[in-house]
């Protein structure tokens, strides 16, 4: 029984085609690495698994349970219900390269905004989860009522994750999560994402860490030009490139 | 001017022997404009950037025509023009209400201040942080819990020291109440300077006293902003 199963996704910009039929499938506890150069349609395949883009063809199913989709008139796959898509969203938590934090919430109120008016969940059981889920990433009580923009990059990537666990989510989706910091920051928010692959979460990460994709990661998957140009266990793939452009790719990173 | 004081400052500030007058009225007129205008200045707002334009061109209209004419004309226009009509006069509960300066006054002001508001409060909107609407969505958020939990509270936040301009100006706005013959500051003013002919004094005062509401102003929305913007501002370490 897989977690979550992409099949065949297809995306177009136009005329432009980004995802030429991509599929995926995660069984629970992996870590599986999305890697390519930019442009290769990496970040567009993740933001469509939860359609914050709108695949043109493609099914997800997410514990079996499949996104209901229709067709619209331009072709593009269309949410058929709305407050199904919502739930599933809510069971693939998002982690941004940008953060993405509510600038005029919080720390706290950050963390508890999503369980409280999206779940449901009682504010004292929120607090509850945020506090136990800002010390999993390693942050003082003290931030609590500090605003995003008062905080480091580091820190606030570490407060987008305890925001994403605090949904208890099945399926965490990480876009790049290092690519906006500081080299002294990368360290800290792999760390923690270190630690929760420990845990058997089950995780995506689009990322350009070949460290992280080479030490934590159990799956890898390299993107070129929309198609899945190469995938494997990490140590075969990155170690032992069989394809042309993943060797150019990884000869171009590694220097 | 200390005898003008004596005999006129109940008038300035709250009655004139019959009715609310001075101060009381000017603050009457401006809270219940201001209070009006917010009230629908929010769902037009949420309207106005619609990506529907058989929603946003109406108030695009509506916003349109009350910023393009004086406020002056739209006073007129409630207060005498419209009483002018046959049919209105002929229909009881408008005749009522259109008889009596303040509710014109109000309603012209409450519909003007309203269009300008939702302008500010649009333009905020437009300009809340696209991640912060796509973490909403990811999260799970459907648009009303998007606009009611993200967007309106950051963008509210974001217009009010925009917000607060606009309600100096209406303050100052309120001037034109005694054509509607509403006895706020300034009618108190000129009925004493025709009473004593003491032209600078009269007037004086009056300015006086819009400066001090407009310092309370000020200081209120200084508090609001130190409140509210807390997240905008610089670290202090």
């Amino acid at each position: 029984m897989y977690k979550l199963t992409v099949d065949d996704l297809h995306k177009k910009y136009g005329t432009h085609e980004v995802l030429k039929g991509v599929s995926l499938k995660a069984k629970a506890g992996d870590v599986i690495s999305i890697i390519g150069s930019s442009g290769s349609g990496k970040s567009t395949f993740l933001r469509c698994i939860n359609f914050l883009e709108q695949p043109c063809a493609g099914a997800i199913t997410l514990n079996g349970e499949a996104i209901r989709t229709a067709p619209d008139k331009t072709g593009a796959l269309c949410v058929s219900d709305a407050r199904q898509l919502q739930q599933m969203r809510t069971r693939l938590a998002m982690v941004f390269q940008h953060f993405n934090l509510w600038g005029h919430m919080t720390v706290l109120e950050n963390i508890i905004e999503a369980p409280m008016h999206v779940l449901g969940v009682s504010r004292a059981e929120a607090e509850a989860r945020a506090r136990k889920y800002l010390a999993k990433v390693g942050l003082p009580e003290s931030v609590e009522g500090k605003y995003p923009s008062h905080m480091s990059g580091g820190q606030q990537q570490r407060v987008a994750i305890a925001r994403a666990l605090a949904m208890e989510p099945e399926v965490m989706l990480f876009d790049e999560p290092t690519s906006a910091l500081d080299p002294e920051l990368v360290g800290e928010v792999l760390k923690v994402m270190q630690t929760l692959a420990e845990e058997g979460r089950t995780m995506l990460v689009v990322t350009h860490e070949m460290g992280f994709a080479r030490e934590v990661s159990n799956h890898v998957i390299f993107l070129h030009q929309g198609r899945v140009e190469e995938e494997g266990h990490p140590r075969e793939v990155l170690n032992q490139p069989k394809s042309e452009r993943l060797q150019q790719f990884l000869a171009g990173s590694l220097k | 001017m200390n005898e003008i004081l004596q005999q006129y400052w109940q008038a300035y500030l709250w009655s004139d022997g019959y009715h609310l007058s001075g101060v009381a009225m000017t603050l009457w007129l401006l809270v219940a404009s201001i209070g009006i205008g917010f009230v629908l200045a929010v769902p037009l707002a949420v309207a106005r950037v619609s990506p529907n334009p058989l929603i946003r061109g109406p108030v695009w209209f509506y916003t349109y025509v009350f910023r393009g004419t004086p406020l002056y004309i739209q006073l007129l226009v409630f207060y005498t023009g419209i009483y002018s009509i046959e049919s209105v006069r002929a229909q009881p509960l408008l005749d009522a209400f259109f008889r009596e300066g303040i509710n014109c006054t109000l309603l012209a002001f409450a519909l003007n201040t309203c269009a300008y508001t939702v302008e500010i409060f649009a333009g905020a909107i437009r300009a809340t942080p696209y991640g912060e609407i796509e973490a909403a969505r990811a999260y799970g958020m459907s648009s009303f819990t998007l606009y009611r939990r993200v967007i309106l509270p950051s963008a509210l936040r974001r217009a009010l020291p925009y917000y607060s301009n606009e309600v100096i100006l209406m303050l100052h706005s309120t001037t034109l109440a005694f054509t509607a013959t509403v006895p706020d500051i300034l009618k108190v003013a000129r009925d004493v300077n025709s009473a004593t002919y003491a032209s600078f004094e009269a007037f004086g005062i009056a300015g006086a006293l819009y400066a001090v509401i407009v310092f309370a102003l000020v200081w209120l929305f200084r508090r609001g902003e130190q409140r509210w913007l807390a997240f905008l501002k610089p670290q202090a370490h």
